[in-house]
């Protein structure tokens, strides 16, 4: 998940909607650094009309646009499209979870933010968005732990571990790219199916959970792995 | 100003009283007319016995009379007695004597009997057209008003105390109904409803009371539109800051690709960190005393939060030592983990902050009982530093209030995480309270309702 490297063979197309003109440079830039393909867009009703006119992977939507804003935006997207939508707003956590601006979107991400923010979080979408090709796998076996997928059971050697479908399949996910690092971003949407939100612990504390599990059954909880500032790995 | 107020109770209490005591001097009197009436079967009775006398009288056989008299002295235990009279003329006019022929001698059986009299009276029972009658002292189970005392106390006493009872209840009513909705208003203005008012609530009321809600609508009209301005000039301020800070964080970003280590790339990195945490906690305090939330909707385990938050706080301060003492589990609903996890990384980073290099913090959690006796969870936090006056123990909530004036920006602290933390609690139906350890170090003990 190195943002350096652009993970889909032909580049994305990501069409950035941010009324600020500068922010706007700035992030369309950003963007394209990263190997993606872009477009940009200064209000609402520009956004609908570069939609219908090129074919884009996913749209940065502002919420605060002059013309039609992005709830709006968003909400006449979606009677034609499932186009991931990351919704950018500049309100804080607890508004953002009681007003539920993140209605319709796929994703959302508050100002202030910065690159590798920004970055984890489109890849992570990207990836989901993407056809799954690996072959289905049933089960998984590292070490001693053992993982199947049929009746989310988990067993260390013989004994079997009390998961809950949420930490199973949490270990799942990292099992199944083992070594590699996963965002929060991404598992949160795989495992949680839903956006990870700003201040929220809940996959931290699922994957503490499946630590002390891990530990308890006698096998090394600490090859799940933290890596700061971008997510988890199990080694 | 206008006296309604007064004017209505001089009218009520003076108007009250007289119409009162009226009402009760008139109730007494008919009550005693009423109980100094012989009752009819003793009147009947007197009549019978006048009767009988007249029969005895005009058979001529006095012996009998005599006998019958002495009878009914001896059953009634009384005296009675048939008498003859004339009438003599001294000076005057003639004939008026005649006029009235009728009770001379004692009282009409439909006279009533005067109870302020201690003696019984004698009652007459005329013959017929003559100068004779039958007299008999009142026996004493025939004298009325038997109740009269009771029924004078009732009247006297208890009916006029019962009265200004009521008429001070209706006074009361009258007085506590717009000091009651006062008070009503200011704990309600109090707990940070500004848009309270009491006027509405008294109706069509004008008088003191009236004005003085007037007074109190106005002063919550002038300081709830001041707070409120001031919360919206802020979270105003924190919002529109947000813009430039992307800009400025994605400026240093790609600034920091071509010169990663300039010290002064290291620099701007910090401040604009810095920066976009007040912007942050700034909203969120503003956010919290503005809205007054109730976070209750999750249901978590506060042993994988504070795993979480230990984990994070050992990346950030590698050079501190963290102990905990944890149970296995220890689930809490109708909560929030952010909120929750907000709080304690606040405190805890507080706590590691005061902690020199090399000393320990401890985090311990337990269940308990609450103060209102419901079950709930401890949390505290002990940290190796100087500790706090226990003049400022509470102080240290206040946002931006630092009990080091001296400490700067390098610490990172921005003196907002212990009032957010305590604002964050409430949120969830829990507190934080501060107190020094007897060894030395400030101890935050954390209160959390378990449901």
């Amino acid at each position: 998940m190195n943002p350096d490297a652009n993970p889909a063979p032909s580049p994305c197309r990501i069409l950035v909607a941010e009324d600020d003109s500068e922010l706007n440079q700035q992030i369309t830039s950003m963007v394209r650094d990263a190997g993606y393909q872009t477009g940009s867009c200064l209000d609402g009703e520009a956004v609908l009309q570069e939609v219908a006119r090129q074919s884009y992977q996913l749209i940065l939507l502002d919420l605060m646009l002059p013309k039609l804003d992005g709830l709006s935006v968003l909400r006449l997207l979606r009677k034609s499209s499932q186009i991931p939508v990351i919704v950018v707003t500049a309100k804080g956590a607890e508004e953002e979870r009681i007003t539920g601006l993140r209605h319709g979107a796929d994703d959302y991400i508050s100002k202030p933010f910065n690159q590798v923010e920004l970055l984890l979080r489109v890849e992570a979408l990207l990836r989901r968005a993407q056809p799954v090709i690996e072959q289905k796998r049933e089960s998984l076996e590292i070490d001693q732990l053992n993982l199947r997928l049929s009746d989310l059971k988990a067993r260390v050697g013989t004994e079997d571990m009390d998961l809950t479908a949420i930490q199973f399949n949490l270990l799942w996910e990292l099992a199944a790219s083992r070594g590699e690092v996963l965002s929060k971003a991404y598992l949160s949407r795989e495992v949680l199916n839903r956006p990870l939100g700003a201040y929220d612990r809940s996959l931290d504390m699922h994957l503490s959970r499946v630590r002390r599990k891990l530990s308890q059954a006698g096998w090394r909880g600490e090859r799940l792995q933290t890596v700061r500032g971008k997510g988890y790995c199990l080694k | 100003m206008n006296r309604r107020l007064l004017w209505k109770l001089i009218l009520l209490i003076t108007a009250g009283i007289v119409a009162m005591f009226y009402l009760i001097n008139y109730v007494t009197v008919r009550a005693e007319e009423e109980m100094s009436m012989l009752s009819q079967a003793h009147r009947d009775e007197l009549r019978d016995w006048g009767k009988q006398a007249e029969t005895l009288y005009f058979s001529d056989d006095r012996a009998s009379l005599e006998r019958w008299l002495e009878v009914l002295q001896q059953r009634e235990d009384t005296l009675a007695a048939v008498v003859g009279y004339s009438i003599r003329h001294v000076a005057g006019s003639l004939g008026l004597e005649d006029r009235y022929s009728g009770n001379n001698l004692g009282r009409d059986v439909e006279w009533k009997i005067h109870l302020y009299f201690e003696n019984n009276p004698v009652m007459e029972i005329p013959f017929e057209n003559s100068d004779i009658s039958f007299l008999v002292l009142l026996p004493d189970r025939m004298r009325p008003g038997n109740y009269w005392q009771t029924t004078r106390l009732l009247l006297q006493i208890f009916l006029p105390a019962l009265i200004l009872a009521i008429l001070s209840v209706l006074l009361y009513r009258h007085i506590m109904q717009p000091l009651i909705s006062l008070q009503r208003a200011t704990r309600e203005f109090s707990r940070g409803d500004f848009s309270v008012r009491v006027r509405p609530q008294l109706g069509a009321r004008r008088d003191e009371f009236s004005e003085l809600a007037n007074t109190f609508d106005q002063m919550a009209a002038r300081i709830g539109e001041q707070l409120v301005n001031q919360r919206q000039l802020i979270a105003d301020f924190s919002h529109e800051l947000r813009t430039p800070l992307t800009r400025l964080e994605i400026a240093i970003d790609s600034l920091g690709k071509h010169y990663p280590d300039d010290p002064n790339v290291q620099r701007l990195y910090r401040e604009s960190r810095h920066f976009r945490k007040l912007t942050e906690d700034t909203l969120a305090l503003a956010w919290l005393d503005n809205e007054q939330p109730r976070l209750t909707q999750e249901t978590l385990d506060l042993v994988d939060l504070i795993d979480v938050i230990v984990d994070d706080a050992r990346f950030e301060f590698p050079d501190r030592e963290i102990e905990t003492y944890l149970p296995d589990s220890a689930e809490l609903k109708n909560s929030s983990h952010q909120a929750v996890g907000q709080a304690l990384e606040n405190i805890l980073r507080n706590a590691l902050r005061y902690t020199p290099a090399g000393k320990v913090v401890e985090v311990a959690l337990a269940g308990c009982q609450l103060g209102t006796g419901a079950a709930g969870f401890q949390v505290t936090v002990n940290d190796g530093g100087p500790g706090v006056p226990d003049a400022l123990l509470e102080t240290i909530f206040r946002p931006f209030y630092q009990t080091d004036p001296s400490r700067n920006t390098e610490s990172g602290g921005v003196g907002l995480g212990l009032a957010l933390a305590r604002r964050q609690l409430k949120a969830v139906g829990g507190l934080v309270v501060a107190s020094n350890r007897p060894q030395g170090g400030l101890c935050m003990t954390i209160s959390l309702p378990a449901v």
